[in-house]
């Protein structure tokens, strides 16, 4: 009955019942937790504490029977008004629990008792049963080691007490020993017990021994006696034929097997449930302790069980986890499990990977105590099964097809689906558990992070795919439950989210079930003014894979660390750069100079805002400046820099109000254990997964926290590429085997080269000059991402000019590939620049670097295609035609006849390759992985196409003053990606009025076009159509785009119009 | 083959001749002029952070000491070339003559790349650069500065090296040291206050009144900074300012007419001298492409970022109104632009002359260090004006008198002083 359909008055009667039953069970809780009692004083104790749990406390009186003992009040009188429940120990019916009221009471609940009250005796008789339970086992226990203790002074067959004591008080155990025993020293080859087994086989050991609560019936009664009869030959067999030492030892690994065999059949069943399996765990730790108590196959065979119910299936993931938990290891993590009713307790890759990597760390030999501090943060759990519960329980399911639906209809429900599953309701388990980890992080905030179940197959990334939020957690608890529970089904709902989904339809997971777990994780930090953040955090990886210098090798390592959350080093930020430290070499740093360091020095933070409760990001100096006093470790973070002079604060004594400081971390660098400790965890995080691996950290400027493990995810764009072996030399570009990072460029149209002999020969600086300066305003030319860059030297050299073509960064920014060529002068060449005066620019945004080497043997350099090559320059900048000797831009579909140039890099061997090859989008490539813009390549371009032809098709061509239309770049050329543009070139011959009303007409459709892109593609640009207009003059002269038309190599496309204007 | 292409030392050769033969200087001088005095080649062992050692090349050219100690910086970079070195030693003795300071010109450096250097390594390579060349240089022979990819603590470095062989202090050895510890005030302002000196003196010449004129500045680091709060200070008003926006990677023109607000400008710069454009159109600028500081009807340019900015592509686009052009940045003005400024009568002040304020606070610095005295901010910067504004005259008398360009004008004098000065020690 709820209390809200009895009246006021009755309500108050019901709460105050269920107090009294609470109260009751606590002191009856107390009572049991009395271990020095002996169990005669715990039942009196209990006697005098039932009564008051039920309604007529005065006149209700209690009695326990426990082996036909009774304990009692004087004035107990079991009357008609009574309940009783069963005591049992283990399976064995031991007693009873009896309440009795002295006088009539008023019925209830069809009898004298109410619903309840019926309940909580049987509560409370389970409750005395498992505690006798308990004290009996510890009780062996204790009897088994003084035992062993005596033994141990007294060497002298004195195993006999054990299976004596054994005898006399458990004789269950005993069968199950001397079963073991007569099977041990069969295996062994004793002849006295082949003999035994025959006789004596079929009943000993065929003969289950039938559960003990029938153990009134004589005739069972005669073959227990029989049993223990012959039990007791087993073990003179065994004196005759075995050591003391011996028997003692098997005795003594038996008897605890036996102890915790519950723990494995209950585990080793899978249809046993969640809660159960964790009951188990913790019988089992308050009987083991710390204590090794298992056969080491056991022991395996109950860890892999485990693993594999809260881990993963994957024989991997079980290869590496075996080796380094035990079952103790999983002691703290049950208790922190949310999970409803039926979880199977799978926890998901990010779970599974941080937990493993904790327990290598903890077992690693610390010689210089860098493992010692590690910390995880505070970290609930929920299982991964609970969306799929959470989707049944709001009727969600149908919410699966999602997955088959085009991308575009996708992206369009995603914002939809989120508000309808921040609109549903969590099962009470779920709730109810959330409400307990609340409890247990108070108002720390925390971040809610998928843990989906797809994340820990080796090889995918999903990195960054699923959403990670992160919580305030200030004020009421109502408050900052519902907040809780929101993000979470804001996590569950990215599930559903394009990206995702995208991601996996191209990498093939589609149809594989797909849950997510949930790891709900304590922020580390401190609370500085009204903000909230760690001193300082970021990502670690095994193998560096943007290597700065020719002296860092790939597997020093690297970190990408920034002050704050760490949000912004796991991330690509534009304008901003992460500070890059490489372990293995912490000496060797990109920045060298004052200004490069400046320059590339964090300048924003991430924060939580607990007066707003809001993530924020701002700007690194307002905060040093307002709260620079309270940033912990502040003075090993940041540098000063005055007159061109950068130097670490001394002491405390930092001028926050107007000091110029930048963050370079060089106290934590130079200063502390930090770099060693990364380098040490990297080591034995790698050693203990077998593979390389990425770390996210973080500090609250005392200690070191390990966030996340994983198997080394490179991303997408820089796993190692399969280097075909088979190309033909006439279709190779290049090959190249030294400082080779991972990744391909599949789609390169065009080639920039600069011809190292004859930029050597030139001589004037202004024709020095003016190749750079041709090559910025190619950059701006090309299509973006499609072309390389290949030249002599240092690109972006400053100082002489003739080491290296003189750019800037946003001279280049536009290109895929950067390539410097070393090629032998006499007998040195030269040594190549890294990309260094740009490296963060360039791995921000993903451009490779690839240093060629032509010199070396083994390698290709087909020189004779860039000098065969006919030159796109004079052609597209007329300008710089008289350096067209030196500066070539070679079309390559042109040359190659329709192919493409197609770069693949490969870390692991060291080894890249540039060949020309049909273009993915044509034809289907065997050799690598797809990339997610080609699986759906040729839908990308097609799509283009068919907008270009409608644009052209109903442009009104007297009204704008048209003559033609023309597509050029990506789309033209069937290379577009989800990010093209489309490139259009007008033909126009109207006025500056009918210009502009075109523009304006053209503007309308770039801006629909990108929406549409958007919602099909997810890549958000301002207008997706690039539209060039040329004149007849410019035609005539060939100036800019006009030099497209009638092009030799790479034309513009025309595009039938509906009726040109004459 | 070889001798045929780029050959920055040769080039330095060929703009000498040149102004050898227009002061008709004896051949016994243009021999010696033409040459570095001394050059000095050694290798530097340094054992690496993995315990190997590695052999660096290390040079000094001392192209000529007639006037005063050679003075000139220690370039670390990895494809030195004695050529180049040679070059810049030479241009160093010019630069100095021309502002009339009493030094030489040297230059030297170590083949290496720094980025691929711990920062013990650096220290290392360094301290044996000092320990290679200690007798040959010193505060009346020849001081080092920091050059290309090195810096103050490079300079500190070297200076310990050498006094530590010397037994002694001996701060005047070396230029470019911090603040405290030997370093001028005053510097960070001298590239720009020096520009803006010449500037008004070439202006007081053609009788404009400074605080009638306008300019356009392009750059915005520290040289344009200074060069716009002192030009400001002086009445002129500056109406455009272009620079480079870090997260759009391509650079704007800011332009109020009514004249820009550097205060409120530096309050919306970035680190990277970048200005943000949403703040600056909030407080009422325009913002335009980057290449409009150029077109602007102004009476002054000022380039003051990166080399060959005023080009053979732009040079036309120039307003008519432009009468100036003060070229803050080293080689802003390509030879094919300087014809079409030439043709169109603006009157330059060339880089060398305009941008001289650095290494004439480089020479107070040393002055103070060798007294052991270190000025106030103000006394430097006086003293820095009496220099620029002697320079800026002779140079502009000289080219008045011989209807000389003013970039000619002042190779032809800084040569002629040196000249003079090698006569007058009877060396030729």
């Amino acid at each position: 009955m709820e209390p809200k359909n009895l009246p006021t008055d009755q309500v108050l009667v019901v709460l105050r019942e269920r107090a009294k039953e609470l109260n009751c069970l606590y002191q009856v809780e107390e009572v049991l937790a009395g271990e020095e009692v002996p169990l005669p004083g715990i039942f009196n104790a209990l006697i005098r504490t039932i009564p008051s749990g039920w309604q007529y406390p005065d006149i209700c009186r209690a009695r326990i029977v426990y082996r036909d003992q009774s304990y009692q009040d004087e004035d107990y009188v079991p009357t008609a008004w009574r309940d009783s429940a069963e005591i049992r120990e283990e399976d064995e019916l031991v007693g009873s629990l009896e309440v009795s009221y002295t006088r009539e009471v008023p019925g209830v609940d069809d009898g004298f008792f109410l619903l309840k009250e019926r309940k909580l005796i049987k509560t409370i008789a389970d409750r005395i049963g498992q505690t006798i339970f308990h004290r009996k086992l510890k009780r062996l226990l204790h009897e088994w080691e003084t035992a062993s203790r005596d033994l141990a002074e007294k060497k002298n067959r004195e195993w006999m007490v054990i299976t004596e004591l054994v005898r006399r008080t458990d004789e269950k155990l005993y069968l199950h020993i001397s079963r073991k025993m007569i099977y041990y020293l069969f295996w062994n080859g004793v002849g006295e017990a082949r003999q035994f087994l025959g006789k004596f086989g079929g009943e000993f050991v065929k003969n289950e021994p039938e559960p003990e609560f029938d153990a009134n019936s004589p005739s069972f009664k005669q073959s227990r006696e029989k049993l223990i009869e012959i039990s007791d030959q087993v073990f003179s067999i065994a004196a005759r034929n075995l050591s003391d030492n011996e028997i003692l030892q098997c005795l003594q690994k038996w008897i605890h097997e036996n102890k915790i065999s519950f723990l494995i059949k209950t585990i080793d069943s899978g249809g046993t449930a969640l809660s159960a399996i964790i009951d188990a765990i913790l019988r089992y730790r308050a009987i083991a302790g710390d204590r090794m108590v298992l056969a080491p196959s056991t022991e395996k065979w109950l860890r892999v069980s485990l693993i594999r119910r809260f881990f993963s299936d994957t024989i991997e993931f079980i290869n590496i986890a075996k080796r380094h938990l035990e079952v103790s290891d999983f002691f703290d993590l049950v208790t922190r499990i949310i999970f409803h009713a039926g979880s199977n307790g799978k926890l998901g890759g990010k779970s599974s990977g941080l937990l493993l990597a904790r327990h290598i760390l903890l077992k690693q030999p610390d010689e210089e105590g860098l493992f010692a501090g590690i910390k995880v943060p505070r970290t609930w759990y929920i299982t991964a099964d609970s969306i799929s519960e959470f989707l049944r329980h709001n009727d969600l399911e149908d919410i699966n097809e999602q997955k088959y639906k085009d991308p575009e209809q996708v992206r369009i429900d995603y914002p939809n689906i989120i508000q309808l599953f921040k609109n549903s309701h969590f099962s009470s388990e779920i709730v109810k558990g959330l409400s307990m980890a609340l409890d247990d992080f108070g108002d720390k905030p925390i971040i809610v992070r998928s843990s989906s179940l797809l994340e820990d197959r080796v090889g995918t990334a999903f990195s960054g795919k699923y959403k990670s939020l992160f919580l305030a957690n200030q004020g009421p608890k109502q408050k900052r439950l519902s907040a809780l529970l929101d993000a979470i089904a804001e996590v569950y709902a990215s599930v559903f989210g394009p990206d995702p989904i995208i991601y996996r339809a191209e990498q093939g997971l589609l149809d594989l079930h797909e849950e997510m777990g949930i790891m709900i994780q304590e922020v580390v930090g401190t609370r500085v003014g009204p903000y909230f953040f760690p001193a300082f955090a970021g990502i670690a990886f095994s193998n560096n894979e943007f290597r700065w210098s020719p002296r860092l090798r790939r597997e020093d390592g690297l970190i990408r660390m920034v002050p704050g959350m760490g949000t912004r080093a796991v991330d690509r930020v534009s304008n901003d750069y992460p500070v890059l430290v490489s372990p293995g070499q912490p000496a060797l740093r990109v920045n060298v100079s004052p200004d490069e360091i400046r320059h590339y020095s964090p300048s924003w933070i991430d924060v939580i805002n607990l007066e707003t409760n809001c993530f924020e990001t701002i700007s690194v100096i307002d905060l040093l400046r307002t709260y620079g006093e309270e940033i912990p470790a502040v003075h090993q973070i940041v540098s000063i820099y005055r007159d061109g002079h950068i130097s670490r604060p001394s002491g405390f004594d930092i001028d926050f109000k107007s000091g110029d400081l930048l963050v370079t971390f060089e106290g934590i660098i130079t200063r502390t254990t930090f770099i060693r400790r990364v380098r040490s965890i990297l080591t034995a995080l790698e050693n203990g997964f077998g593979m390389p691996v990425d770390i996210e950290f973080a500090s609250d400027g005392v200690d070191f926290y390990l966030l996340q493990c994983r198997p080394q995810n490179t991303g997408e764009d820089s796993a190692p590429s399969p280097i075909p072996r088979d190309i033909p030399e006439d279709r190779t570009l290049f090959t190249a085997r030294r400082y080779i990072s991972g990744g391909r460029v599949p789609d390169i149209t065009h080639v920039v080269w600069v011809n190292p002999r004859k930029y050597g020969e030139m001589e004037s600086l202004e024709m020095l000059t003016d190749v750079g300066r041709a090559i910025g305003r190619l950059n701006a030319v090309l299509p973006k991402r499609q072309f390389i860059l290949m030249g002599p030297g240092r690109w972006g050299s400053r100082g002489d000019i003739k080491l290296g073509v003189q750019v800037s960064y946003s001279d280049i920014n536009n290109t895929a590939v950067l390539i410097e060529i070393s090629m032998k002068r006499g007998t040195y060449s030269p040594e190549l620049s890294f990309g260094t005066h740009f490296f963060q620019d360039l791995a921000e945004t993903g451009i490779r670097y690839i240093p060629l080497y032509p010199d070396d043997r083994d390698v290709v350099y087909n020189e004779l295609f860039f000098t065969g090559s006919r030159n796109m320059l004079p052609d597209i900048l007329p300008e710089y035609a008289h350096i067209a000797d030196t500066l070539k831009v070679i079309d390559i579909p042109g040359r190659m006849g329709g192919k493409i140039l197609k770069i693949l890099l490969n870390a692991e061997l060291g080894e890249s390759i540039g060949y020309f090859d049909e273009p993915e989008a044509a034809a289907e490539s065997s050799i690598v992985r797809p990339r997610p813009h080609e699986a759906h390549g040729e839908e990308y371009w097609r799509w283009r196409l068919h907008m270009a032809e409608q644009i052209a098709g109903q442009v009104d061509a007297s009204r704008f003053g048209v003559r033609a239309v023309y597509l050029i770049g990506s789309t033209a050329n069937a290379t577009a990606g989800p990010d093209s543009d489309i490139d259009l070139l007008f033909h126009v011959d109207g006025t500056r009025e009918q210009r502009e009303a075109l523009s304006v007409w053209l503007e309308g459709w770039s801006l629909s076009l990108s929406e549409m892109n958007y919602l099909r593609t997810g890549y958000r640009s301002h207008g997706l159509l690039d539209v060039h207009m040329v004149t007849d003059r410019d035609i005539e002269n060939r100036t800019s785009f006009a030099v497209k038309i009638n092009a030799v190599t790479d034309p513009a496309r025309p595009l039938s119009m509906k009726r040109p204007a004459s | 083959m070889e001798s045929k292409s780029y050959n920055p030392f040769n080039m330095a050769q060929a703009q000498f001749d040149k102004v050898a033969e227009m002061l008709d200087l004896e051949a016994g001088v243009r021999d010696l002029l033409r040459e570095p005095m001394r050059e000095y080649h050694f290798t530097i062992p340094v054992r690496m952070d993995d315990g190997a050692v590695r052999v660096f090349k290390g040079f000094r050219v001392q192209h000529n000491d007639a006037r005063g100690p050679a003075k000139g910086g220690i370039r670390f970079h990895p494809l030195e070339t004695i050529d180049m070195v040679r070059a810049l030693s030479m241009w160093m003795t010019w630069k100095c003559s021309v502002v009339d300071i009493p030094l030489g010109g040297g230059k030297g450096g170590v083949v290496c790349d720094p980025h691929h250097l711990s920062a013990r390594e650096q220290e290392q390579i360094c301290r044996g650069w000092v320990r290679q060349i200690a007798r040959n240089v010193g505060p009346v022979q020849d001081v080092p500065a920091p050059d290309v990819m090195t810096n103050s603590q490079h300079m500190l470095w070297m200076l310990d090296e050498y006094e530590t062989i010397h037994n002694g202090r001996f701060p005047g050895f070396i230029t470019g040291k911090p603040v405290g510890m030997g370093g001028s005030l005053g510097r960070t302002e001298a590239t720009g206050y020096g520009l803006i000196y010449t500037l008004r003196e070439a202006l007081k010449e053609h009788e404009v009144d400074i605080s009638r004129t306008s300019a356009s500045v392009q750059g915005f680091g520290n040289v344009a900074q200074h060069a716009i709060r002192l030009y400001d200070h002086l009445g002129g008003k500056v109406v455009a300012i272009a620079c480079w926006d870090q997260s759009d990677k391509t650079s704007y023109t800011f332009r109020k007419k009514g004249g820009i607000d550097l205060k409120e400008l530096l309050d919306i710069t970035d680190k990277f001298g970048g200005i943000d454009k949403n703040k600056a159109r909030d407080s009422g600028y325009e913002v335009l492409p980057g290449d409009a500081w150029l077109e602007q009807e102004v009476d002054i340019l000022i380039p003051a970022a990166l080399e060959n900015q005023i080009n053979r592509d732009n040079a036309g686009k120039i307003n008519p109104r432009v009468r100036f052009i003060a070229e803050g940045a080293n080689g802003p003005t390509t030879p094919e632009a300087d014809e079409v400024i030439k043709k169109n009568g603006i009157f330059v002040i060339p880089d060398f002359l305009a941008n001289a304020g650095g290494v004439t606070c480089s020479y107070f610095e040393q002055v103070q260090c060798n007294m052991n005295y270190f000025w106030e901010k103000q006394d430097v910067l006086d003293k820095l004006d009496s220099k620029m504004t002697s320079a800026f005259s002779a140079v502009s008398e000289l080219a008045k008198r011989k209807k000389l360009y003013m970039r000619d004008a002042a190779y032809v004098i800084a040569i002629d002083r040196v000249a003079q000065a090698v006569k007058a020690r009877s060396w030729v």
